[in-house]
C-alpha cells in the first residue's frame, strides 16, 4: 500500500507538472487566469514538476540505487511526529486543480462576476487628447468610460466608435458590454461595463463588438455620469484568447 | 522533512514488505514498467470509480444538479480556485526549493553567526533580511519553516516570515507603479509592514509559547554530499506537495469568498474613516491576492481612505485564508490562528499610525 501511495504522489507532481504545461505552454488557456507576464513561471514550474517526478519515478523504479553510501545513515529520517500522516493526505487536495488544469480548464470569468462588481474609475475630471478624425473610432472599453465620464471637453460628442466586450444582462432589458480588468489574476477581476441602448440583449457572455455613438448621461465630471451608448450595430464575434486585455486606461493631463 | 508514506527518499528503499510480495527478483526496468502500470491501472480505476459515483448522483438528482454544476456560479468558483492556485505554485515551488537548499545546504553555524544571539537583537535583523527573497507570500512560509529548523530562534523566523512578502525590491517597485502619484504610499508600505513584522517578533519573544509552535522536523543535515542531494531532492518533492494541498485548501476558501460575497458590501464602508481601515483590512485577508499584485487593487479600490489601502497592502502579504491555510499546514493550526490574528491586528495598528503619520 506505501508502494501505491508513493506512486500517486509522483503521478501528481507529473499531473501538476503536465497540467501547467498544457495550459502555459501549448495553449493560451492560462490567460484564463493570469496575466501574459507569469507564462516564464508557469512555464518553469511546469518543466521543474515534471523533472521532479520523473526523478522521483525513477527512484522508486531503481532499487539498486538505494544502496548509496550514507543512506539508512538518518535516523531523523524515520521517527517524526506530526506530519507522517497529514502531508500526503492534504496532498491529495492538488489532484483538484491538476486535473482541472489538464482535462476541464474552467472558463474565463464572465458576466456573472462582472454582474457582481459595481464599478469605480480611477481617473479624474479634465480634458483628453484629441481621437484620430475617422470614424468610427475603435476604442478599448477602459478609454470610452474614461471618457465618457470624466472628460469635461466631450471628446466623443457626435463621433461614432467601435467597442469590443461580453455581454452582461442589467436590470429592466438593458445590458452593459463588459471587460474584466485582471492585474495579477482572476482572483481580483474588476469590471468596465456600458450601458447599451437600441439592441435587443445577445445571450450573456457572447462577445460583440458594437458600433454607435455616445449617449451623454448625468453631468460628466460627476459620478451621475456613466457610459452609456445608443448602438448602430451588433456584431458576433469569437472569444478572444486573451480575454482580460483591454487597453491601457487613458489617465487625465 | 519526511514522513512514511511520502518521502521516496525514505520509503523508495526497498523495504522487505515492498519487495517480499511472492514475485521473483525483476530487473529493474521492469519493476518500473509493472509499478507504473499498476499506478496507471489504478488511476484509471479512480477515475472509472469517480465517473460511476458522478453518474449516479446525476441520474438521482436529475437535471437541476447538472444545470447547477454548469452554472455561472460553479464555474467562477473554479476559475477563481485555478487562477490562485497557479498562481501561487511558481512562487511555492520557489519557496520550496530555497527551504530545501537551507535544509540540505546550509550548515547551521552560518545562522547562528549571522543574526545576533539575543533574540530581541535577531528580530529586526531578520525581518530586514526578508527584502532579500523575491517571492510572494506562498514563498516566505517553507523558507521559514526551514529556518526554524536549522535552529534560528522562532521570533526571528517569524519577523522574516512575515516581512519578506511585504518589503521585497519586486512589490515595492509594484507599488511604486501602481500609486504614481502618490510616491509616499511605498515609504508608508515599508514602513508600516516592517514595523508590523518586528512587532509580532517582539511580541512573540515576550509572549510566545514553544508549545503552540508545532516545529517543523527535518532531515537533520549531517549526512555526506551524496546523501545532501537526495535530501534536498526528498524535501523539495515533501514540501512542495504538503504545501500545494495547503495551497489548493486556501484557494477554494478564498474563491468562494470571492465567489459568494458581493464587493458592495464593502462600498457600505468608505464614509467612516474608522470602519473603512478594518473593512479594507478584512478583504485582504479573504481575497488572498498575491503580494506583488496587491497594489494594484488596492490602487483600484477608490472611495476608500490612503490609509484604508495602506491597511489593505500591510496586511494582504501577512494574513489572508491560504496564508493561513499554509502556516496551519507548516506549524500547527494552533499556532496558525492564534499568530494571525495578534498579526492582523498588529498590522491594522500599525497602518493606521504610519498612515496618519506619512500619507
Amino acid at each position: 500500500m506505501a508502494a501505491v501511495k508513493r506512486n500517486f504522489q509522483v503521478l501528481l507532481l507529473l499531473l501538476t507538472g503536465a497540467g501547467l504545461l498544457h495550459i502555459a505552454l501549448f495553449s493560451d488557456l492560462y490567460l484564463r487566469y493570469v496575466k501574459p507576464g507569469v507564462r516564464p513561471l508557469l512555464i518553469a514550474s511546469g518543466v521543474l514538476l515534471v523533472l521532479l517526478g520523473v526523478i522521483a519515478a525513477a527512484r522508486d523504479g531503481l532499487p539498486f540505487s538505494r544502496d548509496e553510501p550514507g543512506h539508512g545513515a538518518h535516523p531523523g529520517h524515520d521517527d517524526h511526529g506530526h506530519d507522517h500522516t497529514k502531508g500526503p493526505r492534504i496532498a491529495w487536495l492538488l489532484y483538484v486543480p491538476a486535473l482541472l488544469m489538464l482535462l476541464f480548464a474552467p472558463p474565463a470569468l464572465g458576466s456573472y462576476t462582472a454582474s457582481r462588481d459595481d464599478t469605480a474609475t480611477t481617473s479624474a475630471a479634465g480634458t483628453f487628447p484629441a481621437l484620430p478624425a475617422k470614424d468610427p473610432v475603435a476604442l478599448s472599453l477602459s478609454e470610452f468610460s474614461s471618457r465618457a465620464d470624466w472628460d469635461t471637453g466631450t471628446s466623443l460628442r457626435g463621433r461614432t466608435v467601435r467597442l469590443t466586450g461580453f455581454v452582461t444582462p442589467g436590470t429592466n432589458g438593458t445590458w452593459y458590454l463588459t471587460r474584466l480588468i485582471v492585474s495579477c489574476c482572476a482572483a481580483d477581476a474588476t469590471a468596465l461595463k456600458v450601458e447599451m441602448h437600441g439592441a435587443t440583449a445577445p445571450p450573456p457572455d457572447a462577445w460583440v463588438t458594437v458600433t454607435g455613438t455616445w449617449r451623454p448621461t448625468g453631468r460628466v465630471g460627476t459620478d451621475s455620469a456613466r457610459p452609456a451608448l445608443d448602438t448602430a450595430t451588433v456584431e458576433r464575434i469569437p472569444e478572444p484568447s486573451d480575454p482580460y486585455k483591454d487597453l491601457p486606461r487613458v489617465t487625465a493631463p | 522533512m519526511a514522513d512514511e508514506t511520502g518521502a521516496p527518499g525514505v520509503t523508495a528503499r526497498p523495504l522487505p514488505e515492498q519487495r517480499g510480495s511472492g514475485r521473483p527478483t525483476r530487473l529493474p526496468g521492469a519493476a518500473d514498467g509493472v509499478r507504473l502500470g499498476v499506478s496507471v491501472v489504478l488511476l484509471t480505476a479512480g477515475i472509472g470509480l469517480s465517473l460511476v459515483v458522478i453518474g449516479t448522483v446525476v441520474v438521482l438528482l436529475g437535471p437541476e444538479f447538472l444545470l447547477w454544476l454548469d452554472g455561472p456560479v460553479v464555474r467562477a468558483w473554479q476559475t477563481v480556485f485555478v487562477a490562485i492556485v497557479i498562481q501561487g505554485i511558481p512562487f511555492l515551488l520557489l519557496g520550496t526549493l530555497v527551504s530545501a537548499a537551507v535544509s540540505a545546504f546550509v550548515p547551521a553555524w552560518v545562522f547562528t553567526r549571522v543574526l545576533p544571539g539575543n533574540p530581541a537583537l535577531a528580530v529586526p535583523v531578520a525581518g530586514l533580511a526578508g527584502a532579500v527573497l523575491p517571492g510572494c507570500e506562498c514563498a516566505s512560509v517553507p523558507v521559514a519553516g526551514s529556518l526554524m529548523r536549522r535552529g534560528v530562534t522562532p521570533a526571528a523566523a517569524l519577523a522574516f516570515l512575515l516581512s519578506a512578502p511585504a518589503i521585497n525590491p519586486i512589490v515595492l517597485v509594484a507599488t511604486a507603479i501602481a500609486f504614481p502619484a502618490n510616491p509616499h504610499m511605498v515609504l508608508a508600505r515599508l514602513a508600516a509592514s516592517l514595523a508590523t513584522s518586528v512587532g509580532m517578533g517582539w511580541l512573540w519573544v515576550r509572549l510566545g509559547r514553544e508549545e503552540w509552535l508545532r516545529l517543523p522536523k527535518g532531515p537533520a543535515g549531517h549526512a555526506p554530499r551524496a546523501g545532501r542531494l537526495e535530501e534536498f531532492g526528498t524535501s523539495l518533492q515533501h514540501d512542495f506537495l504538503h504545501a500545494g494541498g495547503f495551497l489548493a485548501v486556501g484557494a477554494a476558501a478564498a474563491a468562494t469568498f470571492n465567489v459568494t460575497v458581493p464587493h458592495s458590501v464593502l462600498r457600505t464602508f468608505t464614509d467612516s474613516p474608522w470602519l473603512a481601515v478594518p473593512a479594507l483590512a478584512g478583504l485582504a485577508v479573504i481575497l488572498a491576492i498575491c503580494s506583488e499584485a496587491d497594489a494594484f487593487v488596492a490602487a483600484s479600490l477608490t472611495g476608500f481612505s490612503p490609509t484604508a489601502r495602506l491597511a489593505f497592502m500591510v496586511v494582504g502579504p501577512m494574513v489572508d485564508l491560504k496564508l493561513i491555510a499554509l502556516q496551519s499546514g507548516t506549524f500547527g493550526r494552533g499556532f496558525a490562528l492564534r499568530f494571525s490574528t495578534a498579526t492582523w491586528f498588529m498590522a491594522v495598528a500599525c497602518s493606521a499610525l504610519v498612515g496618519w503619520w506619512l500619507l
